[in-house]
């Protein structure tokens, strides 16, 4: 498949170029997967999908066109090359564009980022794996009235980048996900919590492990009252720095914001702006991440980057568009979910680097304070404000985890959270938008009631 | 059309489903992008499958193709009832998918359909937006404009008999630019989304929209944070459209009732609010963004009235939902597209008009905070809690508007807020919104009147 992938790009090059473009990028890919859902501790269906297609990017006199279909067959492909044209032709010149990346160096070998199982596991075996973590919940909680959703997806990607530059690249990657959620029903409460796994390898979903976290921590969540609030420490256990740093800080270091003046980060490269104990890379080489790649979006060789180094500025993130507009080098983060979009700018694997205390030592240096578990929120990216909820989270009072919490939100600038990291865990996990241990922020304004 | 999507029907029946439905769809969309006069992003796709379901006692399987060959369809049909038939054996109960049955053609009334646009005068209309808000006031240092336009059809059919074509046209303008004064920075964002063809961009507020964007950006700049605490809350239009969306019209998706994932679930028939509260979703109302007249099953679309008299009344429905609680199917179920499953989703959602007037609801309220349109919002109907956040507000002091207040989050329990809300105002009106749900996207539109809740935690700096 990915010799074809390439051939369907090298075609639509010619194409495109025939038309009169000056540059040309065709991203084409086809995934297969697999997923099953359970609803009331029983699974309800399963489905099995097939997507490929086929994504064009134009540039003719700076400006740029692009132009995607959800099929690889030769006649849709063909209306996407004229589309992309049409496009390209009336689109305002950017002056800014200089060039699609050319070939560079080889690309850098990244291990683990294809599990043969996840193409061969059967879909009897699939069931059997997420039925574990529903049983694994159901029995921690055999006391309780309780309704477990769950979801396994398994998923095959193949995708070939080529450009008129001389550009070529292909790769075979997996990705597994295994998610679920108890529902606990008491007489006058109802509560639930959630948990997942995701890995390039089927393996590494551990179901019962999954099952037993999402049940315990369910059952933490009974008995959620209000607090009084008021400045206090806020640990961040590794779930909500995903949500927190994963996407308001990371979308922050986006390069392209920057250079607009949308980002509350703004020219401040080689400054402090962050506790001294706070290191955050963005690893596309790591072994078997879910970010890792040998080659970003636009084919353009994968590396790690340095983006904050004990509280220094050290680089953005950059595709090759805005690494042209800044000269400076291109740090590989041009970044597309599908054939479906032209590139943006996103983390590979966002790391923060950790620690050595762990949950419960944060903890018990708490007098007073709350332990935010699960949010939903990101900060206004210009302004840098958050306003989070604490969709699950805890009271903690002199050392130790009192009671869970309701109604309760935290406040705070991400520069002023960045600043007061007061500690950084040990218990590094990998969540969907960072690989992350918990952080410790000596004060945040909590409101509840 | 009608040929292929039997073809996958019987593929399925043959196989050992007892119920299978299609979707085939077509769809044309073209986005363009402008920053700072710039052309930014100039994108056109087409989409073209089919999604097949097959249900076999208790179990559902989906898959979708991109070939619409009567082969490919066949095929299909054959593998997704046979992934039912070997998914049944862990299925807990067994049920069965009935409902009525429709055969209509219906045809949209465009005057001016986007394929007759040239890109060129696409590209001009982004252009006099975007130039709008930059040219507002010299402190706008940056100035996005998105222009979007989707035409759609879809055939629906089922084993049942259903056999639907309708097609879909929505148009939308966005204006987000950015400000700067000093180290202040501040952000805004405005959009024009509806139900029609490219004359709907002609309307005066898609034409104003870069201007009106420019207008609240200005005005951010001399904004301040709001303080945490607990306040008195009157809810702009919008914001209470979101407030209704998120605090209430997710909870009463019918797949939470089989999934006992909804804090409603006992509440059916029962009070969940004030006598003087109502909340509908309608998506049979004429050139609204979430509007449509079958949906994603074939099923007759109608107003829905989630809320009459305080009472918690109806809930949305697809196909199986309706059968398995046994109620009236009522033409909820949406998908994103021909990729996705159909599940029960709102369309337009929104609070009933009281009979306050808007001033005396502000003057009356004395102390608290005006919160008016919004950033985002979410929902864990399994919990019952909620979140949303106003773009920006005002206090309220002496009963009278005051200090300019941004980003203002608000929490709450989705079984307390609505008995909170104390009045409600005689003026209405909806915005443009898109709602997110299992992964999926769907158009919609938010709205009602002004309408005040007493005593809610929102959360500050």
């Amino acid at each position: 498949m990915r010799e074809k992938l390439l051939s369907i790009g090298e075609k639509a090059i010619e194409d495109v170029e025939k038309l009169g473009a000056d540059q040309v990028e065709v991203y084409t890919s086809f995934s297969k997967s697999f997923s099953i859902d359970v609803e009331n501790n029983a699974v309800k269906s399963a489905s099995r999908d097939t997507d490929g297609g086929c994504g064009i990017r134009t540039i003719i006199d700076n400006a740029v066109g692009f132009a995607y279909v959800t099929t690889l067959q030769s006649k849709d492909i063909a209306e996407a090359v004229e589309r992309s044209v049409a496009l390209a032709r009336a689109s305002v010149p950017d002056p800014d564009f200089v060039s699609l990346p050319a070939v560079s160096s080889k690309y850098p070998s990244v291990k683990g980022l294809f599990d043969p199982k996840m193409e061969s596991i059967s879909s009897e075996d699939s069931a059997e794996l997420i039925l574990a973590a529903v049983d694994a919940a159901r029995e921690d909680l055999s006391d309780k009235k309780v309704a477990v959703e769950a979801r396994i997806n398994l998923a095959v990607s193949e995708r070939g980048i080529v450009n008129s530059l001389g550009v070529s690249g292909s790769s075979k990657t997996s990705f597994g996900y295994l998610y679920i959620s108890p529902t606990i029903k008491e007489p006058n409460e109802q509560t639930s919590s959630y948990e997942y796994r995701i890995s390039r390898n089927v393996g590494d979903l551990d179901p019962e492990e999954v099952g037993a976290i999402a049940a315990r921590n369910a059952r933490g969540n009974l008995g959620a009252r209000t607090i009084e609030g008021g400045d206090m420490p806020i640990l961040l256990a590794p779930m909500a720095v995903s949500t927190v740093i994963g996407g308001g800080f990371s979308g922050a270091v986006n390069a392209e914001e920057v250079q607009y003046g949308r980002s509350y980060i703004s020219d401040a490269i080689g400054e402090q702006i962050g506790s001294g104990i706070l290191s955050i890379v963005d690893d596309a080489l790591l072994s078997g991440g879910i970010g890792s790649r040998p080659f970003d979006a636009e084919g353009f060789p994968s590396s790690r980057t340095d983006v904050l180094e004990a509280g220094v500025l050290r680089s953005l993130l950059h595709n090759s568009y805005t690494a042209n507009k800044d000269a400076v080098d291109n740090t590989g983060n041009a970044s597309r979910a599908s054939y479906a979009g032209l590139p943006s700018i996103a983390t590979s694997n966002l790391v923060v680097e950790p620690g050595h205390q762990t949950q419960e030592d944060l903890i018990s240096q708490i007098d007073r304070g709350i332990l935010c578990r699960q949010t939903g929120d990101r900060p206004n990216m210009t302004t840098g404000d958050l306003s989070a909820m604490i969709m699950e989270g805890s009271y903690i009072e002199g050392g130790e985890v009192k009671h869970s919490l309701k109604n309760t939100l935290f406040g705070i600038n991400m520069l002023d959270l960045l600043d007061r990291v007061k500690a950084v865990g040990n218990d590094t996990r990998v969540t969907v938008g960072a690989i992350t241990p918990s952080i410790l922020i000596e004060s945040g304004k909590v409101t509840s009631g | 059309m009608e040929d292929i999507a039997q073809a996958a029907i019987e593929g399925a029946l043959g196989n050992g489903a007892s119920f299978a439905d299609i979707r085939i769809e077509n769809t044309v969309t073209t986005i363009i992008e402008m920053s700072d006069g710039i052309t930014r992003k100039s994108l056109a796709s087409r989409l073209k499958g089919a999604g097949i379901r097959a249900f076999a006692d208790g179990a559902w399987a989906f898959a979708q193709t991109t070939n619409l060959t009567r082969k490919g369809m066949r095929e299909t049909g054959e593998a997704v009832a046979r992934l039912a038939v070997a998914t049944k054996d862990h299925v807990a109960e067994d049920f069965i998918i009935d409902g009525p049955t429709f055969e209509a053609r219906t045809t949209l009334d465009i005057r001016k359909p986007f394929e007759d646009i040239s890109l060129e005068d696409k590209m001009d209309f982004v252009k006099r937006i975007d130039s709008q808000a930059r040219d507002f006031d010299d402190r706008i240092v940056n100035t996005r404009t998105v222009y979007g336009d989707l035409s759609s059809s879809v055939y629906v059919a089922n084993s049942l008999g259903t056999s639907v074509y309708w097609e879909n046209s929505l148009p939308r303008i966005i204006s987000a630019p950015t400000a700067k004064e000093g180290s202040n920075r501040q952000r805004s964002f405005k959009s024009v989304g509806v139900r029609g063809g490219y004359e709907a961009m002609e309307s005066e507020a898609a034409e104003t929209v870069g201007t009106r964007a420019a207008r609240q950006v200005i005005d951010l700049l001399s904004s301040v944070a709001a303080e945490g605490g607990t306040y008195d809350v009157v809810m702009d239009p919008v914001l209470n459209g979101v407030m209704v969306h998120e605090a209430f019209g997710h909870a009463t998706e019918a797949d939470n009732w089989p999934a006992h994932t909804t804090v409603l679930e006992d509440k059916v028939g029962k009070r969940v609010g004030p006598e003087h509260l109502n909340l509908s979703d309608d998506p049979t109302l004429k050139a609204e963004r979430g509007s449509f007249e079958y949906d994603w099953e074939g099923t007759k679309s109608r107003r829905r009235s989630l809320v009459k008299d305080g009472v918690l009344n109806e809930l949305l429905h697809s196909l199986e939902t309706a059968s398995r609680l046994d109620m009236e199917p009522n033409g909820a179920a949406r998908s994103q597209s021909f990729m996705y499953e159909p599940l029960p989703r709102m369309s337009n959602t929104f609070m009933e008009p009281g009979d306050w007037d808007v001033d005396e609801l502000i003057s009356d309220t004395r102390e608290g905070i005006l919160l008016c349109s919004f950033n985002y919002g979410y929902t864990d109907p399994s919990r019952g809690q909620f979140m949303f956040q106003a773009s920006h507000g005002y206090l309220i002091e002496n009963g009278e508007r005051g200090q300019m207040v941004r980003d203002v989050s608000l929490a709450g329990q989705i079984l307390d807020v609505l008995s909170k809300v104390d009045a409600v105002a005689n003026d209405f009106r909806m915005d443009a919104g898109t709602c997110g749900k299992s992964g999926q996207s769907v158009p919609d539109m938010t709205g009602g009147p002004h309408a005040r809740i007493r005593s809610v935690p929102v959360g500050g700096i």
